[in-house]
């Protein structure tokens, strides 16, 4: 490494400029285990009372119906985007189509394209399907908001994986699905577990599109549920309590980051080799 | 034989392309397309997104009577009339009416017609089996009542015929105005624009969304720059920390994340005690004042963009030859020259490229907003993207104007298509697209 | 099975790469393509094994039109630069592939793969990953992979420009051996001259796009039909003299230099001439004298290797045996060996 430069001030900026992230987050933690005193900044006892939503019902209504319902939402999107993403990049990367090109180009436009823009227009679609207020609508456009990003990152995988491989495959007289399957989906593990994690993450995290494309259905995600909690004008304000359930809410995500760091950098820069 | 080219369409692609093609145009093509026709309709909840019908009420009438609608016209729409005839007789019939009565009706009356229910109960009156009850005179009274106001057709010549049939001698083009006005779905406009450009309140939005994505780009890629220096030169621990704990605010759900800034900001919040403990104003400050309010929303979007840069500067830092940095350390550069003559120029491309990519989602991120400030005080913090949104999908009145809403976003979907047309030319994505090498 | 390209031409978008090609390879033979970086040896080898798709032209196995035909349908084993041996299936299941897709019953697999394993003498690696074996005992894994079908064609891109200069030399008779073998028909792509002359039966030398020549190593080191031919084969390499037609005699006028044409009689005076002359044709031996200058002198053991430097700046290459060691600036009085010598036409075309 470089000679290190003594360089306080410039530590000193850091860590004042990461201070409130720090403190949020420091807090996050700390709060639910214990109580402070109204007015006062730091807690003066330990308690576990604000995790006892986990096991009466009456304090924040049953998390675990929600729970249910965030994994199998998350999971199926996941299922979605990893295995369309799959094929389709595959497709554009290595097989001979109509249009190639203007679908690959329409499909970075996508990409780069903020898709938060185009949900009037979804929710006019899911109306018109007949799929507004149900849970496979919600995750079918999810997916779909998701995909230019997986298939643009799939592609890239497979543009990894050399040519040769791909035309021994065929030489040992196996047909291109079969090629596909046995020989270049290994090659792009890595990148399906990425994808999928990041989706995973991704879906289980959405709040926007339940809220607004399922308003009033009769599915809850943890985070209408979280955001129903922390509601300022229910009876149940209490940011001790909903600190703890947005804890438990998040700790999935945490987990997967933590145990996945590395294979996740790539595609939280978006996966651009900008 | 041989076709020119050699490519031939490959018919596993097309199985492989078909489930994303499938979902990409009915949630991306289809919303553009809806998006664009809706920007062009007056739809709003009061429309209905489906076809209308054609009903006459009593605001319908006030406003054509605005319109210059003469007014003998007005009162006969306003005005039941009652008309003996076949269907009026069944009517009666089946609302319980006495069987000799309304013989008598049908006899004596058929035919006649009365523009006023107190003419008509004057003549049934006179009739020999009339109902002693006042009550029962009334009912049979009102089954030949015939009126078309608020009354629902389901299609256009319905209604016309049911004008013509109650206006005696309507002036010219009277029943296609009316018909017209009456209907109550919803129809092609180009208001929506001419309303946006001349509201106030949108080129408030605009400087609005102008200040918000320029001050929170700079927030990201400045601190993101700052945040890949510093932890490039930091010893690996202190700069693996750094490096999460700015990543997670991009991780952390929104819900989650705007309920720690509510408790940061909020009253009795963090911030809130120590002010106040320290004798410094102490408010609300999400919502308190237009200052601090628009501060917590630069900051709150800040910190989650800011570690897209820091990823992508850090990458193109680690790109970075080492022995150019060694040598400049050799040559005696203080660390700011470093940074200032070796660093940055390799930055430039990534600088552009967060830059550009951040604009765009900027430009349409409100979910942050939304959660925290929600634009206000006032509307003070709200931009574009958050108040076509408020618009056609979330209106505490709760009308919400589809179209208006529609136009809103269009206007946004042009700018993000243009945008992201010129990034990608500028960075030169096409040249990743190389052919197919097995040609069969 | 005789192998047979009429008339073949392919484009690159827009850029003609082959051009109206004929090239027969017969049964059992192994054919080398050689030719310098980009003439089009591996465009030639691709569209053998179908994965490229001819322009024009027509591909016969044996009586077989295989032109349209993919490669599934061709049964052609390939041996790529790389190996492209699959990372993530172990040597036996690297080799069992072809078998498997053709799904063969697991006791065939089983004993083909030893089989053939055993042939290629990769017998005790066939438990390991691909990234644990050496560039060696890869290249054998490839070749093993794509005999183990028994495919009618054996083709081998570069088998070798990978691999350090020992076992190279190793694998170059044991690719032979195995060939011979199998008897199998085989097509081998190189740019090195020496491996093509030493492994194959016969060598077809490409230029940008075309076949220059076709012939057995010896003919066509003794026997060039172009300069380019002459100046490919051979280590180290041919040299050539500038000259004129002057009196039957090729002629040098500076250096008062006359090489008798012999049976190229009959060429009008005045003509520009090229006069080809191995290493091996000059030295202290032969039959007409040149005078010059050691310009350069390398031992290579056995044999050194001179670079004369005439008096009009032209120069001379000789072999000669170690022994009488000439050192660098010393003047010499050497031969050239007339009768060995070629003579090309300015074109490059042989007289
Ligand atoms: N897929 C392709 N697209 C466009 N041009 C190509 C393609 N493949 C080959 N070429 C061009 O065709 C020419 C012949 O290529 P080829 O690979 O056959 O050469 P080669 O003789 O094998 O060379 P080398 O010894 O370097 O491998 C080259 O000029 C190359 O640039
Ligand atoms: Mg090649």
């Amino acid at each position: 490494m470089t000679r290190n430069f003594a360089a306080w001030p410039i530590i000193l900026l850091l860590t004042v400029l990461s201070l409130p992230l720090f403190v949020m987050y420091l807090f996050l933690l700390v709060d639910t285990f214990s109580n402070t005193a109204p007015g006062s900044l730091l807690p003066n006892e330990f308690t576990l009372e604000h995790w006892r939503f986990l096991i009466d019902p009456t304090i924040t209504g049953d998390v675990w119906k929600p729970t249910l319902t965030t994994f199998l939402f998350a999971s199926s999107m996941m299922v979605i985007v990893v295995s369309v993403s799959a094929t389709a990049g595959y497709a554009l990367s290595r097989l001979a189509l109509p249009f190639r090109r203007f679908v690959l180009s329409g499909i970075m436009v996508m990409h780069a394209f903020p898709s938060v823009t185009l949900i009037i227009g979804v929710f006019l679609v899911l109306q018109f399907a007949g799929l507004y207020n149900s849970l496979t609508g919600v995750i079918l456009v999810k997916a779909s908001l998701m995909l230019p990003f997986g298939i643009w990152i799939m592609k890239g995988f497979y543009d990894a994986v050399p040519w040769e491989i791909e035309m021994a495959g065929v030489q040992d007289g196996a047909s291109r699905f079969t090629v596909w399957r046995r020989i270049i989906l290994p090659q792009v593990k890595p990148g399906l577990l990425s994808l999928a994690l990041f989706a995973f993450i991704d879906g289980w995290s959405e709040y926007m599109l339940p809220r607004i494309l399922a308003p009033s259905s009769d599915f809850e995600v943890l985070s209408m549920y979280l955001n129903t909690v922390s509601d300022p004008n229910s009876s149940t304000y209490n940011f001790n309590i909903f600190k703890s359930v947005g804890l438990f809410y998040t700790l999935p995500v945490l987990a997967l980051f933590v145990l996945f760091q590395n294979r996740l950098m790539n595609i939280f820069g978006g996966g651009t080799k900008g | 034989m041989r076709t020119s080219s050699p490519y031939r369409a490959n018919l596993l692609g097309l199985a492989f392309m078909t489930p994303a093609m499938v979902l990409l145009l009915g949630f991306f093509f289809l919303p553009v397309v809806l998006t664009s026709v809706f920007a062009f309709t007056n739809m709003s909840t009061a429309t209905g997104i489906s076809g209308g019908s054609y009903v006459v009420t009593g605001n319908l009438l006030r406003s054509l009577t605005d319109e210059g609608l003469d007014a003998k016209t007005i009162k006969a729409l306003r005005q039941s009339s009652y008309i003996i005839d076949q269907a009026g007789l069944e009517k009666a019939r089946t609302a319980g009416v006495d069987a000799k009565f309304i013989t008598e009706i049908g006899e004596r009356l058929k035919d006649r017609s009365f523009t006023s229910s107190s003419a008509f109960e004057r003549e049934l009156k006179t009739l020999p089996s009339r109902p002693t009850r006042v009550r029962d005179l009334k009912i049979a009274a009102s089954a030949f009542e015939q009126s078309v106001l608020n009354v629902r057709y389901a299609s256009r010549g319905e209604m016309e015929a049911a004008l013509s049939h109650m206006l005696e001698n309507p002036p010219q083009g009277a029943v296609e105005q009316i018909a017209t006005a009456s209907y109550t779905g919803w129809t092609w406009t180009t208001e929506n624009f001419k309303n946006l450009v001349i509201a106030p309140d949108t080129w408030r939005i605009v400087g609005n969304t102008v200040f918000y994505v320029v001050l929170t780009l700079a927030f990201n890629v400045l601190v993101g720059l700052f945040l890949a220096i510093t932890t490039f030169y930091l010893p690996s621990a202190g700069s693996g920390f750094f490096s999460i704990l700015w990543l997670l605010p991009r991780i952390t759900p929104v819900v989650l994340y705007a309920v720690m800034w509510k408790w940061f900001t909020w009253e009795d919040g963090f911030v809130f005690n120590i002010a106040q403990d320290l004798g410094l104003p102490a408010f609300n400050y999400m919502k308190g004042s237009v200052a601090s309010a628009w501060t917590v929303v630069i900051l709150v979007n800040g910190f989650v963009g800011a570690s897209f840069g820091m990823i992508l500067f850090s990458g193109a830092l680690k790109a970075i030859p080492v022995q150019q940095l060694w040598a400049s350390e050799v040559d005696g550069a203080s660390r700011w020259q470093q940074i200032r003559y070796i660093i940055l120029p390799h930055m430039r491309w990534p600088i552009l490229f967060v830059t550009s990519y951040q604009t765009l989602s900027l430009l349409s991120s409100y979910e942050q907003i939304w959660l925290t400030t929600n634009g206000g005080p006032g509307s003070t913090t709200t931009v574009w993207a958050l108040e076509a949104f408020k618009t056609a999908l979330n209106n505490y009145t709760g009308n919400l104007q589809y179209g208006l809403g529609a136009a809103m976003a269009l206007i946004l979907v042009a700018v993000g298509l243009v945008l992201s047309i010129v990034y990608l030319r500028l960075f030169r994505f096409d040249e990743m697209m190389s052919k197919p090498k097995i040609e069969f | 099975m005789q192998i047979s390209i009429n008339n073949f031409t392919k484009t690159f978008d827009g850029t003609p790469v082959i051009d109206d090609m004929n090239l027969t390879i017969r049964d059992g033979e192994m054919l080398a393509l050689l030719g310098p970086s980009g003439c089009g040896k591996s465009t030639t080898l691709f569209t053998i094994s179908g994965i490229h798709r001819m322009d024009r032209g027509q591909l016969m196995f044996g009586d077989r039109d295989v032109s349209g035909l993919p490669s599934q349908k061709r049964n052609v084993g390939v041996v790529f630069q790389n190996y492209a041996l699959y990372p993530h299936m172990n040597v036996f299941e690297n080799i069992a592939f072809p078998l498997t897709v053709r799904k063969d019953n697991k006791a065939d697999i089983d004993r083909e793969v030893r089989a053939i394993a055993a042939l290629t003498h990769i017998s005790e690696l066939l438990e390991r990953r691909p990234g644990q074996l050496s560039g060696g005992q890869q290249q054998r894994v490839a070749l093993a992979r794509a005999l183990v079908r028994k495919p009618d064609v054996l083709l081998l891109d570069e088998p070798l420009a990978n691999l350090d200069a020992k076992l190279r030399l190793e694998m170059r008779s044991e690719i032979r051996r195995i060939q011979l073998e199998t008897g199998i028909t085989a097509v081998l792509v190189t740019h090195d001259q020496v491996e093509a002359m030493s492994m194959c039966d016969r060598i077809a030398i490409m230029k940008k796009g075309e076949i220059v020549q076709i012939d057995t190593p010896a003919d066509m080191y003794s026997n060039p039909r172009t300069s380019f031919v002459a100046g490919f084969l051979g280590n180290p390499p041919i040299s050539f003299l500038s000259g004129i037609a002057m009196e039957n005699s090729f002629s040098v006028a500076p250096i008062k230099l006359r090489v008798p044409l012999g049976v190229h009689e009959g060429i009008a005076d005045g003509t520009q001439l090229k006069l080809g002359v191995r290493p091996e044709h000059f030295g202290p031996e032969g039959d007409i004298a040149v005078e010059g200058k050691i310009a350069f002198a390398e031992t290579q053991g056995r044999e050194n290797l001179y670079d004369v430097a005439l008096a009009d700046g032209s120069v001379l290459r000789s072999i000669q045996p170690a022994g009488r060691n000439w050192a660098l600036g010393e003047p010499v009085r050497w031969f050239i060996d007339s009768k060995s010598a070629f003579v090309f036409s300015n074109d490059g075309q042989r007289l």
